[in-house]
């Protein structure tokens, strides 16, 4: 720490005031930031982080929020600062990052004139021009390549990596004071989560900013804090350097949290070897997306989703799949169970071969094979309740019905950790995490003997993933369960594969137990997955560091 | 854009092609008076009806009636059975005066629509909020037969506020012109401006939830910025749509009833009175009329998303 403190938060309070009574989002939080520091903000989805940060521009402020405390910039006071004066903190002296890029920028306008917009409501004396310039210097600082002719697309045409610098670059327009960034890396691939760390941390040196750095990955945290404050529920539990909380944690929750993070480089559980009969076999298993232009439409190339894969999984196992973004997982899996129609190439089902088999041929062979997907909130119809949801499968493939279908959904639920109550309930009134087990239990229904579980716990905070990671590992063991894990996260994979296949663009360029691939990976791009993943241990974050070197 | 422009050509012929044959079946399926009977007129010969008959081609087989048919309304020389009048002359007449109604009518239903609905999601939960919502939900209960009524009536008729019947050229007397389309651009305008408004409040209200609604503010801009350049301009795109479906199919006949009420003697009024007399050369020509600019008005609606949202590309993706 050094000098006065820029940003002082003291006893902050924010409370909404709801249907069911007041909610306590932030409960007396309290800090002070100094120039050039990192401050990370740790803790899980409703710990009230966010809400402290948003709070501290005022963009909490509602008729339904109850907003006590004092937070101090410099000499002024913001908490009852009336809206204008806000507004001459909001990006002139405070900067802000959000989580997701896609739907932080407005989508019907171009980046540059986003980013200029940001500049003319401080500085109305810049022209249009001169902004238009200053947008294109800004997003060559933050490392565009040919910044002057990407000024002028749109959110779209960028990629997330991209998206997030523009965002970055959009937040220090005015050259403000401080940075909060809220969950800056949550929606990016890990490659990509690497480079912007490295950016928010080159930045931070450069202009000595204060930076809020707002994050549930305790990983991204060792990376590039200075000093943590760990919330839950609306309190400050943890307070202290880096090496404090995560060598000597002070609180349980802390702990815990600590305990929950799934390490990458931690010792995988050990599991008897599979020796049993192939249950699933892909053999060069292509899917090409025509790309059609001009009259009349000609195919005048393909995008190459999945470009001759072939992998086998054998009873009882796991096989993890791990690959950023885009490079055709999702693609793979959904055209392995036939849910879209591969364009080449063998699928074999317990020896039957279902590539060709026709729709009728397919459903008795669908309970066979069942799916869990990423996102909890969207994967489940919000309109059906959850016997309905968990039942249905069993319905229609005609297996049971009144009192019986009540008893299995009853028994499935208890079976995934939830109770007898949550029956009758929607999905809307559970958390992310009960809402995965729900999902978990429509995927067992029809009791399966593989599961596609597609990036079943990347939506979650760490510490239910790791409780639905260990949810899974139990399911397998007593259902002879096998498991097609996808993630991009390699961490995740390694803590619950037998075996690790590494894709990229379209094809698997590395396979083999998970161990072997984690700790001798042979293919660069494994190299590179492995290398950009945040590894939650301050010194060993450091260490790495020095040798990479600044990249 | 070529691509985009030869298929909308091959849809249009295709919608034109599809609704004149529908058309034309319904009117010889109906029991209607043979249409060389009423035109001979009332204690005509036989002879004469069967002179009419031969003479107009009407025993021919529907197939070549139709050809004949859609061969005169191109070629611009089709004649009506009721007065023998040139049909084409008759919808060119009627032109100004329903252009001058739909456009104006259009003017203000926008207007209003967006003023309304943004007044009242800016104002979300407020009172001018709920005056709004019950003028808007009054608005588009009210039938329009009622309401062209009730204000013939009042204004016109027993105040004389307004003038009842007619339409004067736009170019003989702006004023006079505007004084006598005021009531009927009122009437079709309401329903409009009531469901525009509601589907622009909770359009409005939708967007401001937005992660770059949130981002705009966190930026330093003013609540108005805010609302106008991020909330607004992209809660539009939805009503573009509605406009250019709504706009088309007023055109293609939608304010026929306003028309009749109010005497415009524009392309409404002539469909009214051509339905009336079962007289299908003038009923085929208004209705391809009609298909037309409700054709055109989707393509042009799908040009202009294109330039709103600029994720959307003509020509490509859509199916």
């Amino acid at each position: 720490m050094s000098g006065a403190p820029l940003i002082s938060v003291r006893d902050l309070r924010v409370g909404f005031a709801t249907e069911g009574g007041l909610v306590q989002a932030v409960d007396g939080v309290s800090f002070d930031l100094a120039p050039g520091e990192v401050l990370a903000i740790v803790g899980e989805s409703g710990s009230g982080k966010s809400v402290t940060a948003q709070t501290i521009v005022g963009l909490t402020r509602s008729h339904n929020a109850r907003i006590e405390g004092s937070v101090r910039l410099g000499d002024a006071e913001l908490i009852g600062a009336s809206e204008s004066e806000l507004r001459k903190v909001r990006g002139e002296r405070i900067g802000m990052v959000f989580q997701d890029p896609m739907t932080s920028f407005n989508p019907v306008y171009r980046i540059g004139s986003q980013i200029a917009e940001a500049i003319r409501a401080h500085r109305p004396a810049v022209g249009r021009d001169e902004a238009h310039e200053q947008a294109i210097a800004l997003l060559d600082s933050v490392g565009i390549p040919d910044a002057e002719r990407r000024v002028d697309d749109y959110p779209h045409q960028f990629s997330g990596g991209m998206r997030q610098r523009a965002m970055i670059a959009m937040a220090l327009a005015v050259e403000p004071e401080v940075l909060i960034a809220d969950e800056p890396t949550t929606a990016l691939d890990v490659t990509v989560q690497a480079q912007i760390l490295a950016l928010l941390e080159r930045i931070n040196r450069e202009r000595r900013l204060a930076t809020i750095l707002i994050t549930h990955d305790l990983g991204v945290v060792a990376e590039v804090a200075d000093r943590v404050l760990v919330m839950h529920e609306g309190q400050i539990v943890e307070r202290g350097s880096l090496d404090e909380v995560f060598y000597s944690p002070q609180d349980p929750y802390t702990r815990s949290l600590l305990g929950a993070v799934v390490r990458i480089d931690g010792a995988a559980p050990l599991r008897p070897p599979r020796t049993s009969e192939p249950l699933l076999e892909v053999t060069d298993l292509v899917k090409h997306y025509p790309v059609r232009r001009g009259l009349p439409r000609r195919e005048v190339d393909r995008v190459r989703a999945v470009d001759g894969v072939s992998f086998s999984l054998r009873q009882g196992e796991t096989l993890g799949l791990v690959g950023e973004s885009g490079c055709g997982k999702s693609t793979l899996c959904r055209a392995a169970l036939r849910l879209i129609e591969p364009s080449s190439g063998s699928v074999r089902f317990e020896g039957r071969e279902i590539a060709g088999l026709s729709r009728r041929e397919m459903r008795p062979l669908r309970r066979e094979m069942q799916i869990v997907f990423q996102d909890p909130y969207a994967s489940l119809n919000p309109r059906k309740r959850v016997g309905q949801i968990v039942g249905d499968p069993l319905k229609l493939q005609g297996e049971a019905s009144g009192g019986e279908l009540r008893r299995r959904v009853l028994e499935l639920l208890d079976r995934v950790g939830l109770s007898r109550e949550h029956y009758d309930r929607y999905p809307h009134e559970f958390s992310g995490g009960q809402r995965q087990r729900i999902g978990i239990a429509r995927a067992l229904a029809p009791r399966p003997k593989l599961i596609v579980a597609d990036e079943p716990v990347s939506a979650l905070d760490v510490s239910i993933r790791a409780q639905i990671l260990d949810l899974l590992a139990e399911l397998q063991e007593d259902f002879g369960l096998t498991y097609l894990f996808v993630a991009h996260d390699i961490g995740v994979v390694r803590h619950v594969s037998d075996r690790i296949a590494v894709m990229n663009a379209g094809r698997i360029v590395e396979e083999g137990p998970a161990d072997r691939v984690c700790e001798q990976p042979s293919d660069p791009f494994t190299q590179k997955l492995l290398s950009a993943v945040p590894i939650p241990d301050p010194r060993q974050a450091r260490a790495r560091r020095q040798t990479v070197g600044s990249g | 854009m070529v691509a985009f422009a030869v298929r909308r050509l091959g849809e249009m012929v295709g919608v034109l092609l599809a609704v004149s044959v529908l058309t034309f079946l319904v009117f010889n399926v109906i029991p209607a008076a043979d249409p060389a009977r009423s035109m001979a007129g009332k204690g005509a010969t036989p002879q004469l009806v069967a002179s009419i008959t031969e003479e107009w081609g009407f025993d021919d087989p529907l197939p070549q009636q139709y050809l004949t048919m859609m061969e005169k309304i191109f070629s611009g020389d089709v004649i009506s059975y009721q007065g023998q009048e040139d049909v084409v002359d008759r919808i060119v007449e009627g032109i100004p005066a329903t252009f001058s109604l739909c456009i104006g009518a259009a003017a203000i239903w926008m207007f209003f629509g967006i003023l309304f609905g943004y007044l009242s999601a800016v104002r979300a939960g407020g009172l001018l909020d709920k005056v709004l919502t019950i003028l808007a939900v009054a608005g588009i209960s009210v039938p329009v037969i009622w309401l062209a009524t009730v204000l013939l009536n009042y204004l016109a008729y027993k105040t004389g506020l307004f003038p009842a019947q007619g339409y004067v050229g736009l170019t003989e007397d702006p004023l006079d012109w505007a004084y006598h389309l005021i009531l009927p651009w009122f009437t079709v305008a309401v329903t409009l401006v009531g469901l525009y408004s509601r589907v622009l409040r909770s359009n409005m209200l939708d967007v401001m939830s937005e992660d770059y609604v949130r981002t705009a503010r966190a930026k330093g801009l003013s609540e108005r910025q805010v609302m106008t350049r991020h909330v607004l301009r992209n809660s539009l795109i939805p009503i573009v749509t509605l406009f250019g479906l709504d706009f088309g199919a007023m055109i293609g006949g939608s304010a026929i009833l306003t028309e009749a009420i109010f005497g415009l003697n524009g392309v409404g009024l002539y469909a009214f009175e051509s339905i009336e007399n079962l007289d299908l050369p003038p009923i085929m020509a208004i209705v391809l009329f009609g298909a037309f600019f409700v054709v055109l008005f989707n393509a042009l609606v799908d040009i202009a998303y294109a330039y709103l949202d600029p994720r959307v590309k003509l020509g490509s993706s859509a199916r």
